[in-house]
């Protein structure tokens, strides 16, 4: 994939992500006020933003859970090494399985009360799936941008 | 139109986990992917196709779901808050407004953007409608469930492909 897709890739991440943390680029900037309630309503539609699984932080609190929050990180940490390199590999589905193997693990044991939430377990595992996920999304953006050319 | 048919079915599953309050808890960013995912799935069955999945179809099967799901997902919450008067920012603003006092900025923002919401939240409870919050919810709806389910799309055509070229698995 050409650099220049590559990096409209990352800035799409980047923004999404940053969106995330707008009570904190409030302070940077007022006028981010008045896209708060409206970037609530849109990180709602993925995210059920359960006040008890969200990051605090400087008086504020992140828009997505720690479990999206890790997973939108993992996209874009990913994103972003692919900046410096394409890489051809296809890479087997299986280990999109077995990445989100951990995840679901987590939300099942913490539901049967095996123990109480963790929002680090949470966010690492969804660090986890969403740094394995971007290498299935650029793959099938590979494979769409080969059929655009053809 | 019958060709997305499976679409239609999946992208109103999503509309309705979207919007329903108690489903709503459990929604998260895997639904509108999901969706597109099992609405590639459902039309291979369908139409009995083994061929391998084309990114270009993923993409406009992906597209039509999460079109459909911000369709459905819209109708549903503009219809109930028409109907109830009643909607997640009448029983949110209180909060909006502690967090907005909250927030280190000049009190003219801080009454412009109260003043913008108190409108908002009036309208509804007077007529069930507001303007701006139907361009929100309609904005964010078709931007969002679009773009997940594009994504849905693409990912879930390479889990088929594989499933398609790797049987055992």
């Amino acid at each position: 994939m050409r650099f220049q897709y590559r990096l409209i890739l990352f800035i799409v991440l980047l923004i999404w992500f940053s969106g995330i943390f707008v009570e904190w680029l409030i302070r940077f900037d007022n006028h981010f006020l008045f896209a708060l309630p409206f970037l609530q309503k849109t990180y709602s539609l993925v995210c059920h933003q359960g006040k008890a699984k969200l990051f605090l932080f400087n008086n504020g609190e992140t828009l997505t859970c720690a479990r999206c929050t890790g997973i939108y990180l993992g996209l874009l940490l990913v994103s972003f090494a692919f900046l410096f390199k394409d890489y051809k590999k296809k890479f087997p589905v299986k280990f999109l399985l077995y990445s989100s193997v951990p995840m679901f693990a987590d939300v099942i044991l913490y539901s049967m009360d095996l123990y109480h939430y963790s929002k680090l377990i949470a966010f690492s595992t969804g660090l986890l799936l969403g740094s394995v996920g971007f290498l299935y999304l650029y793959g099938g953006l590979k494979n769409l941008i080969l059929e655009m050319k053809n | 139109m019958k060709k997305y048919i499976s679409a239609l079915v999946c992208g109103f599953g999503a509309g309705v986990l979207q919007i329903v309050p108690f489903l709503r808890s459990f929604s998260c960013c895997f639904i509108i992917p999901l969706a597109a995912f099992t609405s590639l799935m459902l039309d291979q069955r369908a139409t009995k196709s083994r061929e391998k999945i084309s990114a270009k179809k993923a993409l406009m099967f992906g597209i039509v779901t999460g079109l459909y799901a911000a369709l459905f997902g819209s109708f549903f919450e503009l219809f109930i808050t028409l109907v109830t008067k009643h909607n997640d920012i009448i029983s949110t603003f209180p909060e909006l407004q502690r967090m907005i006092e909250g927030f280190p900025v000049t009190p003219e923002i801080k009454t412009e953007v109260l003043n913008l919401f108190q409108n908002v939240r009036e309208e509804i409870l007077t007529k069930g409608f507001s303007l701006l919050y139907t361009f929100s919810v309609l904005m964010n709806n078709f931007i969002v469930n679009t773009i997940f389910g594009a994504v849905g799309g693409l990912v879930g055509a390479q889990i088929i492909n594989n499933r398609i070229n790797n049987p055992s698995n």
